[in-house]
């Protein structure tokens, strides 16, 4: 089993689950996230006003697939997140351990 | 233990304890037969009773000495299925010996059972001593009541108690529940609308019920609600209402209990739709059960926040002995102020005239002074005398618009809608008084939130006060805020519906056309901005030039992010963060510019920027005579997006005749500006000589955009207008244009014109404010290719050329420029290399400049 966490643009997000559903993929963990980094924050000036954001707002997925999906669901954030633009975010893939399910006690592939 | 509860068993027989054990299933028996509210917790509390004297009288043989005393809820006989049961132990000092076995023949069993058993073992003076301490106690004492047992040793505390706690000590009881009710607040919140509601402890809940019930006891002598009315502490209809909603609270409490399994009296958000289910709502069309059933707890709690307000007031005047004031100052006929709080001369007078209310309000909105709690009353008790003629006053109407532009209009609209004149005076907003809305998003009752946002409004008045001062139509904004989702409680689509009431409701108020245009506006668009923030790409031109067409003008757009934001601090803690702030400060800063560039060039939003640059490359060689051949290379994407492709071939045109003649100049009219056109070959100090010209010429410069061919080619689009208001006419362009031939190859001493002409204008003392204003900042960051300088100050004539003059005596050349001058503030953008065509990467270089910036733009 691995977890994918995949930051991304957050107008994409709508985008990214609705390909994710079509390929079979219903469950997942979506937060706002502040990204610091190369794509450095925001500064504007109106008006004679400084307006300054010093982050990127974007929105993390985090999913929990068969070790056999990984490739399948990786393409299609990919797809579905990509602008072409810079700022469209990563994805990352961890290893996860086991998965228990608070309410059976089920564990493993049943638990996802 | 285990002799212990052997023991117990040898006192009390098993049926006693089915018995209690069944008790709960015999209530929810009741209640399936309709047994509910007061009548219901009242058996619950007779049963227990019945159960404790039972096995008390068992047990206490002799007559005096022990007495069982009910305490609290208990003692009110108020007991919900999961209630601790407190009572205490009260005896005889003489009868120690016996205290341990009457005390474990009474508990055990009672634990054995898995009752929640609050209990105390006191002497008649330990109690008085321990009430000295604890405050709950010293007031669950006044419910106390005899279950079973001394007659004589009961009286004795009862007696004891009201010497020491209740005579003479009428400020200090009102005091200490006055500090436990603002503690309660603190605690729970000042509404009672939030989204899990408190049974007990939020605002409108059963303690705010027994805080009067106990005060008016201790204060008054009160026994009980019933006489209220007779003290004339309520009236009729105040006391039927008041005890109407006591009863369906204690209905909830009790369903509650029952639902949740335990001794639990927050309505959970999880619960809701059960409850909903059990007090017999079902979903409608419109709206959904639980929200119908919230709706109903929503407005019971009102009820009781508003009556215990209004009589926590009535007190303390009564015991500060102001009922009678000697002074009142009047401040208009009928109203007013007595000790600090706007009242009616004569109460009587608001029968015969209604004009009043809205004159009370306007008042308090005025002089920042409270309403007087009788006279809160007495708007309640008259709300029918609200009518049409008065709805559709155009006086009452100005002075309603002029308390939403008061500096402080929240505090007004929220008691207008406590006393219930919001919703009389707009019955529109009727049908969202106390609807709730089930999900967790919206912390708030529709009503409630829609006086909330204008507390954020007013809030972010001082927070935004930059962007507040691009909005002009205050009074539209606020009324906005007030009725943006006047639309909702039909269904779907509440923005476009509440628009449509919006709008109708600004007629009535007599609002101008354009007025009515901007309310519907903000109330039909209020959902865009945030919706569009977050679900839309902010990079994309195309959208974002849609956005501002759509918006239109730079004070819809601040006035529609404004509302945004009010919108979404007053929905609840979750909806607004950081988060949401910079996806909507960036949405909102991008229309804004665009907003801006359209401002000043109406061309611009046609075509542009809207199409790619290689659409019109392809454009402008379509357009192009078919023998023309021309280098696209020259040309930045930035320069082709910056003009429509026409004017991009006219330069291209043009351009040609710059081998003839050093400059080319040509200029046009435009509904609110003026176009000037200048391409030169690029070379030091250009730019200076240009505005220095338009300066001598009386023209300010609005908006400039400044461009550099590959092949060194300047194109300079500048938008003017008239310092001195000469129509487009009679401005004299021949001379100017002979001047600028003359300044561009140095003939004209430019420094010297404009020094002499300017002099007057000079002579104003420089203010320090001038001074702070000014600000400039160089930024190696912002661009790949050139270092970008901002400069910021005071506005005058020929700023622009003190500035591009300080940086052509730099060696610097300006590549790009974005000039922008808003009322008296100048915003200026230049993207520049050095004398070797470098960024400005020295800091002694760039300190340097800065100061000659500094100084060019502050002490000419």
């Amino acid at each position: 089993m691995k977890k994918i966490e995949a930051i991304i643009k957050p107008f994409k997000l709508d985008d990214v689950k609705e390909a994710l559903n079509g390929i079979g993929i219903k469950g997942m963990t979506i937060s706002e996230v502040k990204g610091y980094g190369r794509q450095k924050g925001h500064k504007e000036i109106y008006r004679g006003a400084e307006y300054i954001v010093d982050f990127i707002p974007k929105v993390k997925m985090e999913i929990i697939v068969d070790s056999s999906q990984v490739d399948d669901v990786i393409e299609t954030i990919r797809q579905a997140a990509n602008t072409g633009k810079i700022g469209d975010g990563k994805i990352f893939v961890l290893p996860v351990e086991e998965v228990i399910r608070v309410r059976t006690g089920e564990k493993g592939e049943e638990a996802i | 233990m285990y002799g212990l509860s052997e023991m117990a068993q040898t006192t009390l027989e098993p049926q006693d304890f089915t018995g209690l054990q069944a008790r709960r299933q015999a209530l929810d028996a009741y209640w399936q037969q309709g047994v509910s509210g007061y009548a219901l917790v009242r058996k619950h509390s007779e049963f227990i009773d019945h159960h404790l004297a039972a096995s008390f009288e068992k047990i206490v043989t002799a007559e005096d000495g022990f007495a069982l005393v009910a305490v609290g809820g208990y003692g009110r006989q108020e007991l919900y299925p999961f209630s601790d049961i407190d009572f205490m132990l009260l005896y005889d000092p003489a009868r120690k010996n016996e205290l341990n076995r009457v005390v474990e023949a009474i508990l055990y069993p009672l634990w054995d059972t898995g009752l929640e058993v609050g209990h105390a073992v006191r002497t008649p003076d330990e109690c008085i001593s321990h009430a000295a301490e604890d405050f709950f106690f010293r007031v669950a004492m006044l419910d106390a009541r005899l279950i079973a047992g001394s007659v004589p040793l009961f009286a004795k505390l009862t007696e004891m108690y009201k010497t020491v706690y209740i005579e003479g000590k009428r400020q200090e009881f009102l005091d200490d529940m006055l500090i436990q009710r603002a503690k309660r607040e603190t605690q729970y919140g000042r509404h009672t609308y939030l989204l899990e509601p408190h049974i007990k402890e939020s605002c409108g809940g059963f303690r705010d019920i027994q805080s009067m019930v106990w005060t008016a006891q201790v204060v008054f002598g009160l026994k009980d609600l019933a006489s209220f009315q007779e003290a004339g502490l309520l009236s009729r209809d105040e006391l039927a209402r008041f005890e109407q909603a006591q009863d369906y609270l204690i209905r909830i409490r009790n369903r509650l209990h029952y639902v949740s399994g335990r001794k639990n009296d927050q309505l959970y958000f999880e619960h809701q739709e059960e409850m909903a289910q059990a007090f017999g709502f079902s979903n409608q069309k419109e709206i959904l059960a639980v929200e119908h059933f919230m709706r109903e707890v929503y407005a019971h709690m009102q009820t009781v926040s508003v009556t215990t307000d209004l009589f926590f007031e009535h007190v303390e005047e009564v015991l500060r002995g102001e009922e009678t004031p000697k002074t009142a100052k009047v401040l208009e006929p009928g109203i007013e102020v007595r000790h600090g709080k706007i009242c009616l001369t004569n109460i009587a007078h608001i029968s015969n005239n209604p004009k009043l209310f809205m004159r009370l309000f306007y008042q308090a909105a005025k002089t920042g002074m409270p309403l007087h709690f009788k006279t809160r009353k007495a708007i309640t008790a008259n709300l029918h005398l609200v009518d049409d003629k008065l709805r559709h006053s155009r006086r009452n109407a100005k002075l309603f618009l002029a308390i939403l532009v008061t500096p402080k209009p929240f505090s007004i609209l929220e008691e207008m809608l406590d006393t219930g004149f919001l919703t009389s005076y707009i019955p529109e907003l009727a049908k969202v008084k106390s609807l709730a809305q089930h999900d967790v998003y919206h912390v708030f009752t529709v009503d409630r939130h829609l006086v909330q946002t204008i507390n954020e409004l007013q809030k972010l008045k001082k927070e935004e006060s930059n962007i507040y001062a691009v909005v002009s139509a205050q009074h539209i904004l606020f009324l906005a805020g007030l009725l943006h989702d006047v639309g909702k409680g039909y269904g779907h689509g509440h923005a476009d519906r509440g628009a449509d009431m919006a709008r109708n409701l600004g007629a009535r108020l007599g609002l101008e056309a354009e007025e009515r245009e901007t309310l519907d506006f903000l109330v039909r668009n209020h959902l865009f901005l945030s919706h569009t923030a977050l679900r839309r790409d902010l990079e994309d031109e195309e959208f974002l030039m849609r956005c501002a067409s759509k918006i239109h003008s730079p004070e819809a757009l601040a006035m529609l992010y404004l509302l945004t934001i009010a919108d979404a601090r007053a929905t609840g803690p979750t909806v607004w963060n950081d988060w949401k702030a910079a996806l909507l400060l960036e949405l909102y800063l991008k229309i804004a510019l665009l907003l801006d560039r359209k401002d000043i060039s109406e061309q611009e939003q046609t075509s542009g920027a809207e199409l790619g640059a290689s659409w019109i490359r392809e454009k402008v060689s379509e357009l192009l005579p078919e023998a023309e051949n021309v280098n696209f290379d020259l040309f930045s994407d930035d320069y082709l997006l910056s003009f429509p492709p026409e004017v991009i071939v006219e330069h291209i045109t043009q351009v040609k005749e710059l081998g003839k003649q050093d400059v080319l100049f040509s200029h046009e009219q435009n509904r609110e500006s003026w176009s000037i056109l200048v391409m030169a070959k690029d070379r030091p100090g250009l730019l200076a000589r240009i505005f220095g010209v338009l300066a001598l010429h009386n023209l300010n410069v609005l908006a400039a955009k400044i461009f550099t061919w590959d092949d060194g080619t300047a194109v300079d689009a500048i938008e003017v207008s008239s310092a001195i208001s000469e129509s487009y006419d009679g401005q004299d362009w021949e001379a100017m244009e002979n001047e600028l031939h003359l300044a561009i190859k140095q003939r004209l001493g430019l420094e010297y014109r404009l020094s002499r002409k300017l002099e007057p204008l000079r002579n104003r003392p420089q203010g320090v404010q001038q001074r702070l204003a000014a600000k400039v900042t160089i930024d190696n960051q912002a661009s790949e290719l050139y270092s970008v300088i901002e400069v910021f100050s005071k506005d005058r004539v020929g700023i622009l050329y003190d500035i591009t003059k300080t940086l052509s005596d730099f060696g610097i050349s300006v590549y790009r420029a974005r000039i922008g001058s808003k009322a008296d503030q100048v915003v200026d953008v230049f993207y520049v290399l050095d004398y070797d065509g470098k960024k400005i990467e020295d800091p002694d270089f760039k300190k340097e400049l800065q100061q000659g910036l500094l100084y060019a733009v502050t002490n000419a």
